[in-house]
């Protein structure tokens, strides 16, 4: 491999090889910029990678399932080239302690059915619910596509942003415009209690809009979440939920090809000790290693706590910035428990292998199950019933275990960064993956015997491992607090920063975490509107 | 058939008042009718044992609006509030207490002796509370805009809060958009490092709500406090004004200011139904059976009560029933008031000179954790066996509530839930009383000695004795989903009512945000707009 000069000077160094900073390099790129991505792991995807924890066993470690990926960047992209194809994810399977299940799949005949079982008015709701939720989509979407104006400003092009949003929101229903307001400022569970009556599909419904903030499912602020579910389903690209094949790393990988295509270099293996700033400008990085690389503009897609606390010294940037970057909130709240098995689950409630494992899996029985893990959380424990989201990507992707063997990934809720007193990651680790397996154990007890392996990923491992900061797998949490020009600093929410020339493109800016790419895009778009004027 | 009535107007809350006081100052002939025997709503004071008279429920004003006590002179019809020199006086288990006076520069030297640093912030914090409540404070004043076509008035009075928003400068304007929807446990703990400190100003972001500390949107709820708070350099922990007599002198200096400018009160007349004929309404029948007709009626009741009892809801569209239903009101406060033989002794506070720290608010709020923690069990329809607690002994201040050397002690206990998840209010009461008092004793060892007499108000008892739907005493949550424009209802928060010629004036409109008056400013002011024309 030709080593990079230190000598060679580049346009853009994006830091971070996760999904964001691919996604912005292959932009740049693709506008004729010549861009080097540093990546400090041995892999590429950030949170997004598949890696073969166990011979034969290919994980989708961290990130497993994707559904907000911009249908924008697969096309711009052209993504489906570089090998991206998302399989279909049928359903949301969810056992109950009483024998009884729920599950939910796209075909909608079937679903109405299903839950008529528990009540035939929210039968009847759900439908309905369902076309508001997708008004309410209709309604979001461009925003997220959108670099978030700044309120603060007289600036009337900014000001025009508002009144856009502003006449957006004029333009619906009444009907609709009160969806969206209680949408924007109730829990999950208040928005949800309004359309219906079983408590077990309140509490599933309610799971998706807790997932990676430390709230509970009746903390206000919760019910925006749950429009994330309904997302993907009405741009027509694919399906609500999918997998990747050949694992999330695999849109990782597409994204990489794309750019290396428009001529991105790529480095892994190349940590960087400081981001080299010079009279107020980002002028180049350095690495741990000592060489130093030079560019005119550094794009950061790491968070900002790791950008401009341990990557910028002291003294660059404006201590109100500094206060903003400080209290920027954190505080992971789920882990990940990744299983390789030598068959498949056996639910007690719905007893052989069947379509309800093809889906994703929830541990969710009730609204009062949801809100008692999220207490035990506050006080700094692990949930000892926690919410579980489980998927088995082998039945839909035999490419990933070897034959007759199948990978059971869990996405578990809660587990604080911060425990109590007392406590601490490195020795919970196992005692909480022996919890999870237990709580599984309850509703398919064979899954003890048929597990071969087992990794455990702590919000500390997550930090360690991956640099997310405290855990947080949207690299900050997605609370009303911190979103849209709030995100991650009142009046920093355009891409910028203090620093000239030093650019944010991570999950830590608008519109936020999960496999969506948004951010990536657009602050390369604002990189190349900046380029123009200089 | 009597004569027809300008405007009744239902119920004799002080919302009910202030409305009835300037709707006759604008030339109407209001007739208030009021169901109980003493007008006042929430804000009474009433004898519960020989000799001892107390603030039944509210035992603190809001404050009331400058402008309020002002046109109204309420003064000058007996009103006499004073300010305590201690505001708040937080106890700790540990035997220690965080005292806060209301004198700022007083308040800095006890937090000084906690934090050096925890005392400049609560300056900062007050100023920046101060700046941003003011402009709060003038939406408060306004009626929330029509959200699908903004009249001119509407769009002036925007403009100018607008502005105001903009004169704050950057720094504070992010601070009002990033602060509302924030955990108050936050907000605290960006500006104090002392745990008591947070709890206590906390506290104020949760009390009457269904919301913990970590709850998102308990800062907003902070911030209306503050915003309603008229002193120019408001207190983080809050003012405290007590009225001599107790909260009914309110209500009384407002009623006879009412009947000054031409109001009619009629105390006794319940009413079981407001009459409304071809979605207009024509009047109220009274449980007595008596009709009176009016060209416009005006309810102080809250949003529920008026719209799904007192109105036949087939008078409604299926829709609007829908939301009403769905309008959150769930109570959380239990009052109860003691009458004493003697001043309780405090552990905390003996050493420090037991009497003048007893003269402001006492809270039990000694830590966030013990807040969220109270604020858990009522989750699960519990009340909470340690509850967040704030005490007055209004008769330090006014030796006239109680026999010569004993007291009054009036407690708010948080969190008791309305809906009970596997017991009612009835069984529950004798419990309620104990763990209130039992968390006292903690604090304050031989209150139990001095106990003559419990008043238990549990939620239940302030729906049917005070006429509050769910026992909230605010009518209704206080959250960022039932605020300002959306108060009762988007689209429904400018006083009016699907129904022709009924409007609401009480709590559950905008601001609504406690004993302050704005409800029924703002309301009496829309109403006598639209009947003038």
């Amino acid at each position: 491999m030709p080593a990079v000069s230190s000598g060679t000077k580049y346009d853009v160094i994006v830091i971070g090889g996760g999904h964001n900073g691919l996604t912005n390099a292959a932009y740049l790129a693709k506008a004729g910029k010549k861009v080097l991505v540093l990546e400090r792991r041995h892999i590429l995807g950030g949170a997004a990678c598949t890696e073969e924890v166990f011979p034969g066993f290919k994980f989708s470690v961290c990130s497993y399932v994707v559904s907000l990926l911009r249908p924008e960047i697969i096309r711009d992209l052209d993504l489906p080239r570089h090998g991206l194809e998302i399989l279909p994810l049928d359903g949301t399977f969810t056992p109950m302690p009483n024998g009884d299940h729920l599950w939910r799949v796209n075909d909608h005949g079937k679903t109405h059915r299903e839950i008529a079982r528990h009540s035939r008015v929210d039968a009847e709701a759900y439908d309905e619910f369902g076309k508001a939720m997708q008004a309410m989509c209709r309604f979001v979407k461009p925003i997220l596509s959108m670099i978030p104006p700044d309120p603060a400003t007289l600036n009337p092009k900014e000001l025009m942003k508002l009144l856009f949003i502003g006449r957006r929101f004029q333009g619906m229903s009444s009907e609709d415009k009160y969806n969206q307001v209680q949408l924007m400022t109730m829990s999950a569970i208040d928005f949800l209690d309004q359309w219906f009556e079983t408590d077990v599909l309140k509490a599933t419904m309610s799971a998706s809009g807790i997932i990676g903030t430390f709230l509970g499912v009746r903390s206000p602020g919760t019910a925006y979440v749950l429009l994330h579910h309904y997302m993907g389903e009405i741009d027509g690209a694919f399906r609500a939920w999918g997998f990747a094949r050949g694992g999330t790393g695999a849109i990782s990988n597409a994204i990489a090809d794309a750019a290396r295509e428009a001529g991105a270099e790529i480095r892994t293996e190349a940590p960087i000790s400081r981001i080299i700033v010079k009279n107020g400008r980002a002028t180049g990085v350095a690495l741990t290693n000592g060489d130093e690389i030079y560019a005119d503009v550094v794009s950061s897609s790491v968070d900002p706590r790791l950008t401009f606390t341990k990557m910028i010294e002291p003294g660059h940037l404006p201590d109100e910035f500094m206060e903003g970057v400080n209290r920027y909130k954190f505080r992971g709240s789920s882990g990940k428990v990744n299983m390789a098995l030598d068959g498949l689950p056996n639910f007690k409630c719905m007893p052989g292998i069947g379509a309800h494992l093809r889906g994703a899996m929830s541990i969710s029985p009730s609204v009062e199950y949801m809100e008692k893990a999220y207490d035990e959380a506050k006080y700094g424990h692990w949930s000892s019933h926690p919410y579980i989201d489980m998927v088995i990507p082998t039945l839909t992707d035999t490419s990933l275990a070897p034959p007759g063997k199948h990978i059971l990934s869990c996405f578990v809720q809660y587990a604080p960064y911060k425990l109590a007193p007392g406590l601490d990651w490195d020795t919970e680790k196992e005692k909480f993956g022996d919890n999870v397996v237990n709580t599984i154990a309850e509703y398919a007890p064979n899954i003890k015997d048929i597990i071969l392996h087992r990794q455990v990923i702590t919000p500390l491992d997550l930090e360690r491992d991956w640099g997310l900061t405290e855990g947080n797998i949207f690299q900050g949490e997605l609370s009303l607090e911190q979103l849209f020009f709030l995100r991650p600093v009142a009046g920093w929410a355009q891409f910028r920063s203090p620093i000239k020339n030093l650019y944010m493109c991570g999950s830590a800016t608008h519109p936020g975490g999960g496999i969506m790419g948004a951010p990536g895009r657009l602050a390369a778009l604002e990189i190349l509107k900046d380029g123009k004027g200089a | 058939m009597a004569e027809t009535r300008d405007v009744i107007i239902v119920g004799g809350g002080h919302n009910g008042l202030v409305a009835a006081f300037y709707l006759a100052k604008a030339g109407f002939k209001p007739l208030l009718l009021e169901r109980r025997a003493q007008v006042g709503g929430a804000a009474i004071t009433e004898e519960f044992h020989p000799g001892f008279r107390c603030s039944t429920l509210a035992h603190n004003t809001g404050p009331l609006r400058a402008d309020i006590v002002r046109d109204m002179q309420l003064e000058k019809h007996g009103l006499k509030l004073t300010t305590p020199d201690v505001s708040t006086a937080s106890l700790l288990p540990d035997g220690r207490a965080l005292v806060l006076y209301s004198d700022a520069k007083k308040a800095a030297q006890e937090i000084a002796q906690w934090s050096q640093k925890d005392a400049a912030s609560y300056a900062d914090f007050g100023t920046a509370l101060g700046k941003i409540g003011k402009v709060i404070g003038e939406a408060l004043l306004l009626t929330p805009p029509n959200i699908d076509s903004p009249n001119s008035g509407d769009l002036w009075g925007m403009l100018k809060t607008g502005r105001s928003i903009r004169n704050l400068g950057k720094k504070d304007l992010y601070r009002v958009l990033r602060w509302g929807p924030m955990a108050v446990a936050d907000l605290v703990a960006e500006f104090f490092d002392t745990e008591p400190l947070r709890a206590t100003i906390a506290a104020r972001g949760i009390f009457g709500t269904f919301l913990g500390p970590w709850s998102a949107g308990s800062s907003l709820v902070l911030m209306l406090r503050a915003a309603a708070d008229s002193s120019p350099n408001p207190s983080p922990a809050g003012s405290v004004q007590f009225p001599a007599g107790g909260a009914g002198a309110i209500t009384q200096a407002m009623a006879a200011a009412a009947i000054q400018a031409g109001a009619e009160i009629r105390t006794g007349a319940d009413i079981a139904e407001i009459r409304v004929k071809d979605g207009v309404a024509t009047g109220v029948v009274l449980t007595s059976g008596e009709e009176i007709s009016a060209r416009a009626v005006v309810s102080n009741a809250d949003p529920k009560r008026t719209l799904m009892r007192l109105v036949d809801p087939a008078h409604l569209t299926p829709d609007f029933v829908q939301k009403i239903k769905n309008y959150r009101c769930m109570g959380t406060v239990a009052k109860i008031n003691l009458a004493l033989s003697a001043l309780p002794e405090f552990t905390a506070l003996k050493a420090k000179g037991n009497g003048n720290l007893l003269q402001g608010r006492i809270q039990i709020s000694p830590e966030i954790d013990y807040l969220e923690r109270a604020f858990d069990e009522s989750k699960y329809g519990n009340f909470s066996r340690q509850p967040y607690i704030e005490i007055t002994v209004p008769s330090l201040s006014d030796p006239s509530l109680a026999p010569a050397g004993q007291h009054v002690m009036s407690i708010y206990m948080q969190y008791a839930p309305y809906k009970l998840k596997s017991s009612d209010w009835e069984s529950q009461r004798t419990a309620l009383s104990e763990t209130v008092v039992k968390t006292i004793a903690q604090y304050a060892p031989n209150l139990p000695q001095t106990i003559l007499r419990h008043q238990i108000i549990t939620p239940k008892d302030l729906e049917e004795t005070y006429g509050l739907t769910g026992g909230h005493i605010f009518h209704g949550e206080l959250a960022l989903d039932q605020f300002f424009t959306m108060r009762p209802l988007l689209d429904w928060a400018r006083y009016r009512t699907p129904i022709e010629r009924l409007y609401l004036c009480g709590s559950g409109t905008h601001p609504g945000t406690g004993l302050t008056g704005g409800s029924g400013a703002n309301a009496a002011r829309e109403i006598a707009k639209a009947l003038k024309k």
